[in-house]
């Protein structure tokens, strides 16, 4: 239909990408004693103080603002493995270093929740920083790579809000060049918003008939 | 609530499927994000996942009653509230997953009913798009242009008398292109119709494909959208 | 020129951000109606002239021809936009069952025309239907959730509110500590939002 707007490129939304982060695995140290809990999304527990046990980083969140344990900070966050992964970002232009999918949201709410528990929290602060602002150069400069004969672009090791902030550009980009390859753009060009050829090309001698 | 409809062959593979990744420790809630995430990132909307959903939903009642009782016989309010928010992320993924669906139906209802798309919906979802949905939208359509307009370009579905086919009617893009990942190596995989581009899929890498050439990757599961 | 009008209709939509609507034009809708009407007229008198000089419709490939396919290619344009104009706003009136709710504000409701109203109407119906069958409110849990209960502040005057097995009297500025399904529907009404330290 002429004018249709562009379907929603924006997949989802931050608190979505925050919300998937939030299934990610944390290791606690509680200091209470609770029972098992048996939930839908899982089997947490039996938990005893000082005794470590691994639950989704929600649940994590939730007993550390009720002031029920400490949260481990995941071993990648550590000041020397942030520092090996920033100076990797840095050499390689065109590489992304693994990091977890989910690692800007993980980093933000641990930030946000459990600062006390992060050991060097400064400079694992800044760390992450730096990367993030590595990284997001090389997507830009990433972007200006795709051409028209571009059928399939590989993101190894990008992370989720990566993806959702190159995802209206990329998509769009690609797109607009998949349509100016085509061969039907020679034959037949297309109408505004149409996503097939219109009858505008087509049949007008057939329209001019007596009713 | 009712199963949805969907080929005997199909629902079994997907039966089968589902119990497999049971069998590997993967939970309801796990695929129902998946399902979640697929139906938001692709274009078209997907087979209606009646058995995951009914699961969900009982799974939900479940701990619904087992909440209520526990407030009733004074369990720790810790533990209340940490049953309260496991519900409270099934149930958000569980409507949002509705939600979406019923988006999609609604945006292009006329072209799902008329392709085999229509099978995907569940029942519950069928009777919305048909005898409410495009019903609701005909009218109003019919009465605030078409039935102004001269004889021969009337149609809601024709631009006018002389088009062979339906041409008005809005469908989705499945030329887009989607963020996606597989689980597992798919292998060396044939992007275009010529078979000029192939793409080798490595487990869990990151790709940005168009959404038609990997469609029959998404309906199989063997590959996810972000 | 033939089908200005019509994409100024379209033009307006895509000016407008998304989700947000603007009055219906009825002044430039109707007058797209009428150029409608105009052009059949004139590609019926040319078919007539076509037929009264005794040539083959079909084969014909002299200046009324091709005015005639002007005339209905023009038709077909302003017909495009209408209804574009229409299935998109549409659209947008339809989202607003979700966002705000089965009942519209009055300055949205100003924005719409009589059909647009009944359809909204209908389709808030259709919605409430589908989620009477389910036994489930679609219209909570917009975003995901977060712990279950949020400190909210209350924007308006609300009064005594029933909420599960108690009411609270939910005065302006007031704060309170609510279950989240609880206070979503006031806070996408505009009378609550949620307390941030």
């Amino acid at each position: 239909m002429a004018g249709q707007s562009n379907p929603d490129l924006s997949v989802f939304s931050a608190p979505e990408v925050e919300f998937l982060a939030e299934d990610e695995m944390v290791e606690i140290v509680p200091n209470i004693r609770m029972e098992a809990l048996n939930m839908i999304c899982g089997d947490f527990g039996p938990f005893f103080p000082q005794i470590a046990s691994k639950v989704p980083l929600w649940l994590a969140v939730a007993l550390k603002k009720r002031g029920k344990c400490t949260i481990r900070t995941p071993e990648w966050m550590s000041v020397e493995r942030l520092t090996q992964v920033l100076e990797a970002e840095r050499e390689s232009s065109r590489e992304f270093q693994p990091l977890p999918f989910h690692y800007v949201e993980i980093s933000r709410l641990l930030f946000d929740h459990a600062h006390d528990d992060i050991p060097d929290l400064y400079m694992v602060r800044s760390l992450i920083e730096d990367i993030r602002d590595v990284r997001f150069h090389k997507v830009e400069t990433g972007l200006e790579t795709i051409s028209g004969r571009t059928h399939a672009v590989k993101l190894k090791n990008l992370s989720a809000m990566e993806v959702n902030i190159v995802r209206p550009f990329m998509v769009r980009a690609l797109q607009a060049f998949y349509r100016h390859d085509s061969p039907q753009m020679i034959q037949q060009p297309r109408t505004m918003g149409g996503s097939r050829p219109q009858a505008v090309d087509r049949g007008p001698r057939r329209d001019l008939r007596p009713r | 609530m009712a199963s949805g409809s969907g080929s005997g062959s199909e629902r079994w593979s997907e039966d089968l499927e589902t119990e497999v990744a049971m069998a590997m420790g993967t939970t309801d809630v796990e695929l129902l994000k998946r399902a979640w995430r697929n139906e938001k990132a692709a274009p078209e909307i997907l087979q209606f996942e009646a058995a995951l959903v009914l699961r969900a939903r009982e799974q939900i009642q479940l701990l619904e009653e087992t909440v209520e009782e526990f407030t009733e016989n004074g369990v720790d309010d810790l533990v209340v509230s940490l049953y309260q928010m496991d519900l409270d992320r099934s149930l958000f993924l569980l409507r949002s997953y509705l939600r979406i669906r019923l988006q999609k139906i609604e945006k292009y209802m006329i072209h799902i009913s008329k392709t085999n798309l229509w099978n995907r919906l569940s029942e519950q979802e069928q009777r919305f798009a048909k005898s409410r949905c495009t019903d609701i939208m005909e009218k109003h359509l019919e009465q605030s242009v078409l039935s102004r307009l001269p004889y021969g370009y009337q149609s809601i579905l024709k631009q006018s008398i002389s088009s062979e086919e339906d041409d008005m009617v809005p469908e989705p893009q499945l030329d887009t292109f989607v963020f996606c990942k597989t689980k597992h190596a798919v292998g060396a995989f044939q992007l275009d119709d010529t078979g000029d581009e192939i793409v080798d899929l490595v487990a869990d890498d990151l790709y940005v494909l168009r959404y038609k050439s990997i469609r029959g990757l998404v309906e199989s599961g063997r590959i996810d959208l972000v | 020129m033939y089908g200005r009008r019509a994409s100024q209709l379209l033009r307006e939509l895509a000016c407008s951000e998304t989700g947000q609507l603007t009055a219906f034009n009825s002044d430039a809708f109707d007058q797209v109606i009428k150029e409608c009407n105009e052009h059949n007229l004139q590609l019926q008198s040319l078919i007539r002239k076509i037929e009264d000089e005794n040539l083959d419709i079909q084969t014909t490939r002299n200046e009324d021809h091709f005015g005639a396919v002007i005339h209905h290619l023009s038709l077909i344009r302003n017909k495009r936009c209408l209804m574009a104009y229409m299935y998109n706003r549409a659209e947008t009136i339809q989202s607003l069952r979700w966002k705000v709710g089965p009942v519209l504000p009055q300055e949205i409701q100003e924005k719409l025309n009589y059909s647009e109203e009944e359809c909204f109407k209908n389709h808030s119906a259709a919605i409430q239907s589908y989620m009477s069958e389910l036994d489930l409110d679609l219209t909570v849990d917009m975003v995901p959730p977060k712990d279950p209960y949020i400190r909210v502040r209350v924007l308006d005057d609300i009064g005594e509110v029933c909420l599960g097995d108690h009411s609270i009297s939910l005065t302006k500025h007031s704060l309170h500590f609510l279950r989240r399904t609880d206070a979503e529907p006031f806070i996408s009404q505009g009378m609550m939002e949620e307390f941030l330290e």
